[in-house]
């Protein structure tokens, strides 16, 4: 018989990865003539969490995060990806300069306490060699200020030494859902970090993985069933072992996300596993943009 | 329907291409200036020439001292608008709206209604950058905005690298702290005006009311009051869409600084301008004249011509004082050109009192109607004389 997780003082938060989505105007989840910069409001009204993808295409300027945040609810919390040249395209004379400036251009979120963690989201061809290891070891060093989460794509990282590295680092390893490939991560319900667990959801699309398009490699629509393998037993298991939760969607393509994300919500409710008082807290009114479309 | 226009800028995009051409100046303070002449200056330098002090424009004497480790080398336009022509290529699989500058490294693509298809906007600037680097070794820096104007502010804040995404409904938040010399299309004449309010800042512009700044500016005070809020509703041109403009060019002989030939070239090449207005009935609006010096720098200068004409006798009266303006150098000049960047069809009220356009005009007709029958150089007006001897 499952608990509910807030009774075990679990604070789960359910949302999407990124929230700036043209398409999702077409696709309903956004009222028609949304403009992109006033997305984010429309969005906290339904969920009380997103994962902030600019950040990573972008180095995160304070001026323009104070900007962001001053319309929003202080219970609206985000997570935020680290710049992609400190993951994907490092220089090895400039990351750690540029890891500074990513703290200075974060800190209006540290200030106000709603940063729930900083994402390392590392590239699929990074493996566990020794160099890769070392340069992760000192990045994270160099941003333990930040509650961090780590997400491995390569499934050498997959091993217990490197779980129990997060866990003295108190870094949550991020638990990955996309499909069963040969190289890919696995999906794992490890928790390595008694503050957070993080959750992301990427769709299971095989054939279209590493197509090198993203609106191809996103494109899934979750069944119930698939959801139910997490509800039923990982979260369990995870909800356990944290003080809090982090749950995001990343299947962007045609409001899939926001969809999955809002039905994973409801199914929770219907289960027993989070009550509707606690849903509300989580997701503001429990507002379904889709039931309106 | 929200616009999603990038930008690609890259910075000092003569030396880029210089570098590019020859790895070997990767390690030096670059400076293109054309050499042997003795009152050359700066046509674009190296960032780490910028940084020792060296500006566009700095004679290049005083450039050479300043940072004498240096390497000079001339411009070489045509490869920089091969160069462009490259970039553009990269950036067509994309949007049919590519919109570049005059190789000086600006592109402006507007990819609006592609997300569906491409992905979000700011992942297809990104992709784009990374596809330029990879083909043509160049490091644009991009933004993401919703018009031309919010893009362009957008790189000049990151200049030299670097990238910035600005969101529809944010473009007055993000222009606000600005400096107002920032904000492309606000001319000298303004800041010097917003100057006397002791007006440094956009912000501080914001304050005013659109009535207030009609009291000071004018006509101008609409195109002021949209512009600091990031109003731009130009359209980004097709790639296969010139510019709708008419271009005429003089080659001199021998390189000249001459007022006198200069006038002469000049009013030649103000008739052929107002021949083809003439017969596509319209008349010029916008005029803009470029000066190319020998020793390989440019110059130009516009102006709005109000009333708008097609009658080369007027349009004259213009043309020479664009020419005052640009001509500010004592070195030869090589080629010039004259462009009619706007024309409309011409206003049809009548003069309520007659006055002395209807003789011009009477000349001309008269002039056309002689060239018609007898071939264009069957009469030709004395002040050509001089530029057609040359």
């Amino acid at each position: 018989m499952s608990q509910d997780f807030t009774k075990r003082g679990c604070d789960l938060m359910i949302g999407t990865s990124g929230y700036s989505y043209p398409e999702w105007v077409d696709a309903g989840f956004y009222p028609k003539g949304t403009q992109s910069g006033k997305m984010l409001s429309v969005y906290s009204k339904v969920f009380s969490t997103t994962e902030l993808n600019y950040t990573w295409y972008q180095m995160p300027k304070a001026q323009a995060i104070e900007r962001m945040c001053k319309n929003m609810p202080k219970d609206f919390y985000f997570a935020a990806k680290l710049t992609r040249t400190m993951t994907h395209e490092i220089d090895p004379d400039l990351w750690k300069a540029q890891a500074a400036q990513y703290k200075d251009g974060i800190s209006p979120l540290v200030q106000s306490g709603q940063l729930l963690a900083v994402l390392l989201q590392m590239p699929p061809y990074f493996n566990r060699s020794q160099k890769n290891r070392s340069y992760l070891a000192y990045l994270i060093d160099e941003l333990c200020s930040l509650p961090l989460a780590v997400e491995f794509r390569h499934r050498s990282w997959a091993q217990d030494s490197v779980f129990a590295e997060l866990e003295k680092r108190k870094v949550a390893l991020v638990s990955v859902d996309e499909p069963d490939l040969p190289n890919l991560f696995p999906k794992l319900d490890v928790v390595t970090n008694p503050d957070l667990f993080y959750i992301r959801f990427h769709g299971r699309n095989k054939d279209a993985w590493g197509s090198g398009s993203m609106q191809k490699q996103f494109d899934y629509n979750y069944t119930d069933k698939e959801l139910d393998e997490w509800t039923d037993t990982k979260l369990e298991k995870m909800t356990s072992k944290t003080k809090k939760g982090a749950i995001f969607f990343n299947n962007h393509v045609r409001a899939q996300a926001p969809e999955n994300a809002l039905r994973l919500i409801s199914r929770l409710i219907k289960t027993g596993k989070i009550q509707d008082r606690q849903a509300e807290d989580i997701n503001g009114t429990l507002n379904n943009p889709f039931e309106h479309s | 329907m929200e616009r999603s226009i990038i930008h690609l800028n890259i910075a000092d995009f003569a030396v880029a291409v210089e570098k590019l051409i020859d790895s070997s100046l990767k390690d030096y303070p670059l400076i293109i200036a054309p050499k042997g002449s003795a009152r050359a200056v700066v046509y674009d330098m190296s960032e780490e020439a910028f940084q020792a002090g060296i500006r566009k424009g700095m004679p290049l004497r005083k450039a050479s001292r300043i940072c004498s480790s240096s390497r000079i080398l001339p411009p070489r336009f045509d490869r920089y608008e091969q160069a462009m022509r490259d970039l553009v290529k990269q950036t067509l699989p994309y949007s049919p709206f590519v919109e570049s500058g005059e190789g000086d490294g600006h592109l402006f693509i507007d990819i609006t209604g592609t997300s569906r298809l491409f992905g979000p906007p700011v992942d297809v600037a990104w992709r784009l950058n990374k596809k330029i680097k990879q083909a043509l070794s160049l490091n644009p820096i991009w933004s993401v905005a919703p018009n031309k104007l919010v893009a362009k502010v957008a790189t000049r804040l990151v200049k030299p690298v670097g990238e910035y995404i600005v969101g529809a409904g944010e473009e007055k938040e993000f222009l606000k702290p600005l400096r107002i010399g920032l904000i492309p299309g606000i001319e000298k004449a303004d800041l010097t005006r917003l100057k006397e309010f002791n007006f440094s800042f956009v912000s501080e512009v914001l304050a005013m009311e659109l009535e207030h700044l009609k009291i000071s500016f004018g006509k101008r005070a609409m195109f002021i009051h949209d512009t600091i809020r990031g109003v731009d509703h130009s359209p980004v041109l097709a790639v296969t869409q010139s510019k709708p403009e008419l271009r005429a060019d003089h080659e001199f002989a021998e390189d000249t600084n001459d007022i006198q030939i200069l006038k002469s070239a000049l009013y030649i090449l103000t008739e052929k301008i107002c021949l083809v207005l003439r017969e596509k009935r319209k008349a010029a609006e916008k005029i803009k004249i470029e000066i190319n010096y020998s020793d390989g720098l440019r110059n130009t200068a516009q102006m709005m011509i109000r009333p708008v004409t097609a009658n080369e006798l007027t349009l004259y009266t213009k043309t020479l004082s664009l020419l005052d303006r640009s001509v500010k150098r004592r070195i030869r000049i090589r080629h010039m050109s004259l462009v009619c960047e706007k024309y409309v069809f011409p206003q049809i009220q009548m003069e309520l009192f007659e006055k002395t356009n209807r003789k011009r005009e009477n000349i001309i007709k008269t002039i056309d109607e002689i060239r018609s029958r007898f071939g264009y150089d069957a009469v030709k007006p004395g002040i050509t004389k001089l530029a057609l001897q040359g």
